[in-house]
């Protein structure tokens, strides 16, 4: 789960009323320094036990509060520093809220976790730990609280600092937030010292979203590629569209294979046929589901034949799909015949019009410059990966791929793409086969030219392209933005 | 013969509501729907209300399409991940007991909530994240079947109950049932048609969703499946992450599940802690493991299968001819 430093949680806590000690968030040095006494401390997403590594320091001169901001401020990752005034600690507490999954006849809900002691190394003192589930539904007042706390002084403020805490986990949908310790102060008030959350993105509501953004100069672990399909996800939302590449290099004697799952299913039945093996080495995991377009398919494809160490392709699902297969199939078939490196490719086609799939693929396969074959459903990918090593290439293909000229007929935002109409290859201005091709009658032939009708939409699935292109020499071709990370 | 959610939550003849019916997917699926044979009462669209669909009425909220067509029972969501707790608080305060929730990114803390709504009101969701359910008494809820001709052919009527986690091996699993000459490997070894024209076929098949919080979660539907006279086995596509397996395998164990059990067990291996696509199949703790939850299935006495392949023989052989 991403993590949110302390200076971002002290503003969601605060903004539930929850008391905080008072500090300043400083990313660079300032000409006026914090008064000391100050504690300065590192903001480093999903960093825990800083003290112990130098990432919390007291700070009781001008030149001490310098030089400690300097310093963290070149840590790796420090989004900035945090200079917390120095508190009048009479006691401490631990408090996390925390998700309860349910299950086994139990609810779910929220997990209220509070220790009477504080500190580091809270965590190994387990034994002071009461957990107190809670509704997220319905959350508990602070009185319903303060009768789980007994024997706790003043616990009624205590509750009421709680309550707080649970809403504030509640509002913003966390996953985890604690503060450690809650201080108890010289008036008997009690106040966060320390804090920290972590977050679904999918949680994080638009109105809140800037709450929850970090500066972009953080050290991120996500590869080139990876951006690539988030950037077409951004532009082309609808759908499942999950890239991630291997952390780890490709074994000696191992072949690396690039793999389109297609779906949790698929990517569960590929591990389950492959995890074991040691001479089949997988590059990537993708998830291309969930009703997307053809066209974001077809870019997707491309970012995984981009993989420059893949030896192959390999494309599955479950073997049931409710996606399209036939317009999954002119994805893989235009990816194919564009991308500048396309790999060998098994593939194995399953669900609505999986025939049509298959005969497009069959049709068109002896075209490409690489050796493709074709699986029904009924061969799962335990048998797929025993003709791994036979469609082997010594070399890895390379191949020019230019987009014909044509008149820009016209374009669609979501899925973005550009229809491209070649006139001299329907000399005699019949209507073309790609319009009887539209699925939604969205393409149209008016007054000799190829239209579009407003009341219908562009589903993305790429059926006219290719008509257009068995049946009609490429009268119309589609050009689809690929991200400046592929190939 | 009544279908499957006769046993999960008494409904005889489902009576649907499609939240979400003027977009494009709750279009397009509402006409896959009615094509298969489900009933559509109304359509819910908020400031869409007075508009028709296909014919379908449709209101702007749920409490008014109940008021204008008392008979629904029912509702299927195709609206945004981030508007479905709303819309399913809303579905349930207007009685509704059977929800069926496809989106997927369901952020965890709404899944909650959604459950405990269902629990004060009574009603039953499946999902978030789920390709939906399926009934040969003929009628389908979501995602599951593509377009409605090849649902009918596809599923055909039969001895086989489906319950997965995965939309993808819901639609595998339960189809592959209902091909006549299914080839597949044998127990013996040898490889070739499992069944001959007598596929066994198909009673209903529940997709659970992927998600770490489903609301039917897998023993709901084992028990639905047990008192459905028409199932005389359960095939159960399962993974790591969530305790769904081990509450089956105690089910089995203390004689409340008795028909027989083939599971398919995925994530051999995944490992602990890495995020997957199907989000619930994060394993949290030991006992969400792949060895843990094999161990304790087949104790209890479910069959569990590592290739998929291999359930359909499986099931082949607890089959009554």
């Amino acid at each position: 789960m991403p993590a949110l430093p302390e200076y971002k949680t002290r503003i969601l806590l605060e903004s539930n009323g929850v008391p905080m000690v008072p500090a300043v968030f400083l990313d660079h040095v300032p000409e006026i320094l914090p008064k000391p006494v100050v504690y300065l401390k590192a903001q480093i997403p999903g960093a825990t036990s800083r003290a112990g590594r130098g990432l919390v320091r007291r700070a009781s001169s001008q030149n001490e509060i310098s030089t400690g901001l300097t310093e963290l401020l070149a840590e790796q990752n420090c989004l900035g520093v945090l200079a917390a005034e120095a508190a009048d600690i009479r006691r401490e507490y631990y408090a996390a809220c925390l998700l309860n999954f349910g299950g086994s006849g139990s609810l779910p809900g929220g997990v209220l976790v509070f220790s009477p002691e504080g500190g580091t190394g809270i965590e190994k003192r387990t034994g002071s730990l009461v957990k107190i589930p809670f509704s997220l539904l319905n959350p508990p007042s602070a009185d319903e609280i303060e009768e789980k706390l007994p024997g706790v002084p003043n616990s009624g403020s205590l509750a009421e600092f709680l309550n707080k805490m649970i809403n504030t986990f509640i509002r913003y949908k966390l996953t985890v937030l604690e503060t450690n310790p809650i201080a108890v102060v010289e008036d008997g008030s009690h106040i966060v010292i320390d804090c920290r959350a972590e977050f679904e993105k999918h949680g994080v509501s638009k109105k809140d979203a800037h709450l929850f953004e970090l500066p972009g100069n953080t050290v991120s672990d996500t590869t080139p590629l990876e951006k690539a399909v988030e950037s077409i996800n951004t532009d082309d939302p609808a759908g499942t569209g999950f890239f991630r590449a291997t952390r780890d290099s490709v074994p000696e004697g191992a072949v690396a294979v690039a793999t389109n799952l297609c779906g949790g299913g698929g990517k569960m039945l590929w591990e389950m046929a492959t995890g074991g093996r040691t001479d089949i080495f997988t590059l990537n995991e993708s998830d291309t589901s969930g009703g997307l377009s053809a066209f974001k398919s077809y870019r997707i494809l491309r970012v995984i034949l981009s993989q420059p160490e893949a030896d192959v392709l390999v494309l599955t699902g479950s073997g049931m799909a409710f996606q399209n297969q036939y317009h999954l199939a002119s994805a893989v078939w235009k990816a194919l015949r564009e991308s500048p490196s396309p790999l060998p490719s098994l593939l194995r086609f399953g669900g609505t019009d999986q025939e049509k799939a298959i005969q497009l693929m069959d049709e068109v396969s002896q075209n490409l410059p690489v050796e493709v074959r074709v699986f029904r459903p009924e061969i799962f990918p335990n048998a797929m990966i025993e003709q791994i090593s036979s469609i082997l290439s010594e070399n890895r293909v390379h191949q020019e791929f230019k987009a014909p000229e044509g008149e820009l007929l016209f374009e669609t935002a979501t899925p973005p793409a550009r229809f491209i109409y070649h006139p001299e290859k329907n000399p005699g201005g019949t209507e073309p086969a790609c319009v009887g091709e539209c699925p939604t009658g969205f393409l149209m032939w008016k007054d000799g030219i190829i239209a579009t009708n407003p009341e219908a939409k562009c589903i993305g699935c790429l059926a006219c392209e290719t008509a257009s292109l068995l049946r009609d020499n490429g009268v119309l071709t589609i050009e689809l933005d690929l991200p400046e990370e592929v190939e | 013969m009544a279908g499957i959610l006769k046993y999960l939550c008494n409904i005889d003849t489902p009576q649907v509501l499609v939240f979400g019916i003027t977009g494009r997917q709750g279009k397009s699926r509402s006409r896959l729907m009615k094509g298969f044979g489900t009933r559509i009462a109304a359509g819910c669209t908020p400031g869409k209300g007075g508009q028709e669909v296909d014919g379908v009425p449709v209101y702007n909220t749920p409490a008014e399409a109940v008021q204008n067509h008392p008979e629904i029972n029912s509702a299927v969501f195709f609206v945004p991940a981030g508007a479905i707790a709303r819309a399913a608080f809303d579905a349930m305060d207007a009685g509704i007991k059977f929800l069926v929730l496809t989106a997927d990114g369901v952020a965890t803390q709404d899944s909650i909530k959604i459950k405990e709504k269902a629990a004060e009101t009574g009603s039953m969701c499946l999902g978030p994240n789920t390709v939906g359910m399926l009934d040969t008494d003929g009628y389908l809820f979501g995602l599951i079947g593509g377009k409605a001709s090849w649902a009918k052919k596809n599923y055909l009527p039969g001895r086989v109950g489906v319950i997965s986690r995965s939309g993808g091996l819901s639609q595998l699993l339960a189809s592959f049932h209902c091909r006549p000459f299914l080839p597949g490997p044998r127990p013996d070894g040898s490889f070739g048609p499992l069944w001959e024209e007598n596929y066994p076929g198909l009673s209903a098949v529940l997709c659970v969703g992927g998600d770490p919080v489903p609301g039917i979660t897998i023993l709901d539907a084992a028990r639905a499946f047990e008192a459905d006279p028409r199932t005389e086995v359960v095939v159960v596509y399962a993974e790591t992450g969530t305790t769904q397996e081990n509450d089956l395998a105690k089910a089995i164990e203390d004689g409340e599940i008795t028909k027989p059990v083939v599971v398919f067990l995925g994530g051999k291996f995944t490992q602990a802690g890495v995020a997957q696509s199907h989000a619930g199949a994060m394993i949290r703790n030991e006992s969400e493991t792949y060895t843990v939850k094999k161990r304790v299935l087949e104790k209890a006495g479910a069959l569990v299968v590592d290739r998929p392949d291999s359930v359909f023989a499986a099931t082949s052989g607890f089959l009554t001819r």
